[in-house]
């Protein structure tokens, strides 16, 4: 399956998509290509799983990153599909927009088990909570490092004290 | 009776402090659980928050020694693909042969570390010996050995010049002629396949399912590789095609001595690419913008967010970049290397194998984790402590006792 008719299907089951090509190579010209999906929170797993139905192979999960929107924690599941295949390989985003004000998402390790890392990581990072995620543990931050202090966010819960450790940082 | 056998935060076998909690019976692994959080950097954070995206390129050479090439240039592409930079013909060429000229330092390095596991030493002195070529090559076109500051937004810093395109080429023939010395003494040797043969297997379903990437996955018999699925730089002029251990032996198991066979294929392959690179490498600029000042300000000026993966030499490097117009920083910075997501196939691999077989096995995936030190054994809930030397002992007691 292309990058073409993936955002083929997902339109046609009423998602918003758009593709981004990037050319590489010198004498042999070839495109990467990316496909950007944006999901609504409650339809993650929807998603996950009919991209699973819609790959020949098992989608390979790669990180999820975030990003901090002022009123929104910006969520990005990353998978790659068609691998194996010379030159037919592509990135597939799905992006969530979750309100500050409730940032919950359902955890998707039950259908992708590789996500167990990433998830634990955005959780003690961006403070997003994964419901029914079976390990909630720190991944990175030590066991006591202060709750409700989220250090890749840009608001109040960013950590202020590691700051005063550079002498002549700007802020 | 079950006990627990904390391995790490710091130890040889983990390059990296990491904290490894294993539930055994008798010398039989039943559970494994890995605890990461033991040395975090915040290196996003700084990129985020302190450095300008020049700086950052810097910083993240610094993720990791050995991959000093891989971070960098996944983060260049990402951040040209948001900004649109476009870089020159020849320094995609250069951008090639420096990705695989660390390759083979990396799997050379690797396969040392491997021979030590096993308490083969004279074999790890002969392999970091046979390294030396390379690194010799690559302090000659760099200036340094690690920590090489060779890529740049939009081409490289440093040209490869006529001068040294023989002394390249002499250590290319250098590592034909060692090659086959090597694959001869790792695959034939009677002791190191006793070692690795069926030990620490990973199914082929399980490897995708666990999202492994690199010669973990490949060995594995999938065949995924970012430099023949999704090329970048000018790697689709090379055609690069992916290796499983079947090309050699025909057949697929999945465990340490197919992880060794991928590894050793891949510097032969990575050798032949040098070679053409050398050979089609078109003349002209290195650098599409030299003025770092005005590059800075393009960047800060451009919106738009990408995702850029490498072919690292342990598997595949991921860097999500999102650019705001007018913020000073990189606005989102998402580092994945490929150990982050090859321990979770440590599981599989080590459950019911021998303590013994702990560190050929976690080192079989070559993990980019840093240092020595100590392991405690919690039994009976009074604490023993093993040293590094401990461990390293049991495994070339098993070694020596294979052998009798």
């Amino acid at each position: 399956m292309s990058a073409e008719e993936i955002m083929q299907k997902f339109q046609e089951a009423g998602y918003e998509v758009w593709v981004k090509e990037r050319e590489a190579g010198v004498k042999n010209k070839v495109k990467r290509k990316s496909v950007w999906i944006k999901v609504d929170r409650e339809k993650i797993r929807d998603a996950v799983e009919y991209l699973t139905e819609l790959a020949e192979e098992y989608p390979h999960f790669s990180i999820i990153s975030a990003s901090d929107e002022g009123d929104e924690v910006e969520l990005n599941y990353h998978f790659t599909l068609g691998y194996g295949k010379l030159l037919e390989e592509f990135v597939v985003t799905f992006k969530v927009a979750l309100p500050k004000s409730d940032l919950k998402i359902k955890s998707i390790t039950n259908l992708i088990p590789a996500a167990i890392f990433s998830e634990r990581e955005m959780r003690e990072m961006m403070g997003v909570e994964f419901e029914e995620l079976p390990d909630k543990r720190h991944l990175f931050l030590t066991k006591d490092f202060p709750d409700g202090v989220y250090p890749w966010r840009r608001d109040e819960t960013a950590p202020k004290e590691t700051n005063k450790l550079y002498e002549g940082w700007k802020k | 009776m079950k006990y627990e056998v904390p391995i790490g935060p710091i130890h040889p076998a983990l390059k990296e402090p990491i904290m490894l909690k294993f539930t055994l019976e008798g010398e039989r692994i039943v559970d494994v659980d890995v605890i990461a959080s033991q040395n975090h950097r915040g290196i996003e954070w700084i990129g985020m928050n302190r450095n300008n995206p020049v700086q950052s390129i810097y910083l993240s050479e610094r993720i990791c020694g050995i991959c000093n090439f891989c971070h960098p240039a996944c983060l260049v592409m990402a951040v040209e693909e948001a900004a649109g930079i476009e870089s020159p013909e020849r320094a995609e060429y250069i951008r090639v042969i420096q990705g695989e000229l660390e390759r083979i330092h990396s799997h050379l390095l690797w396969a040392g570390v491997a021979a030590h596991e096993l308490g083969f030493d004279s074999l790890l002195h002969y392999v970091w010996m046979v390294r030396e070529k390379v690194m010799d090559i690559l302090e000659l076109i760099n200036g340094n050995r690690v920590t090489k500051a060779i890529i740049m937004y939009g081409g490289v810093r440093r040209d490869i010049k006529d001068e040294h395109i023989p002394k390249i080429k002499r250590m290319l023939d250098y590592y034909k002629q060692a090659f086959g010395k090597l694959a001869k003494l790792f695959l034939e040797d009677k002791t190191i396949k006793m070692r690795t043969r069926e030990i620490g297997i990973l199914p082929y379903e399980e490897a995708i399912k666990l999202a492994t990437v690199g010669p973990t996955v490949r060995a594995s018999g999938v065949k995924k590789d970012v430099r023949q699925d999704m090329p970048y730089f000018a790697y689709p002029d090379f055609e690069v095609k992916a290796i499983t251990p079947d090309m050699l032996t025909g057949e697929t198991i999945g465990d340490t001595y197919d992880r060794i066979i991928v590894r050793l294929l891949e510097v032969k392959q990575s050798i032949e690419i040098i070679e053409q690179a050398l050979d089609e490498m078109p003349p002209g600029d290195i650098l599409a913008e030299p003025k770092i000042i005005k590059l800075i300000n393009q960047i800060k000026k451009a919106e738009g967010e990408a995702v850029a993966r490498y072919e690292a030499p342990r598997g595949e490097d991921i860097h999500y970049v999102k650019l705001k117009s007018g913020f000073e920083y990189l606005y989102a910075w998402k580092v994945r290397a490929p150990t982050y997501i090859n321990i979770l196939s440590w599981r599989p691999m080590l459950l019911d194998m021998q303590i013994a077989d702990i560190p050929i096995v976690a080192a079989s995936i070559d993990p980019c984790l840093s240092c020595t030190n100590r392991v405690v054994i919690v039994r009976n809930n009074k604490e023993e402590i093993l040293t590094a030397d401990d461990l390293h002992r049991l495994s070339v007691k098993k070694t020596r006792r294979l052998l009798r």
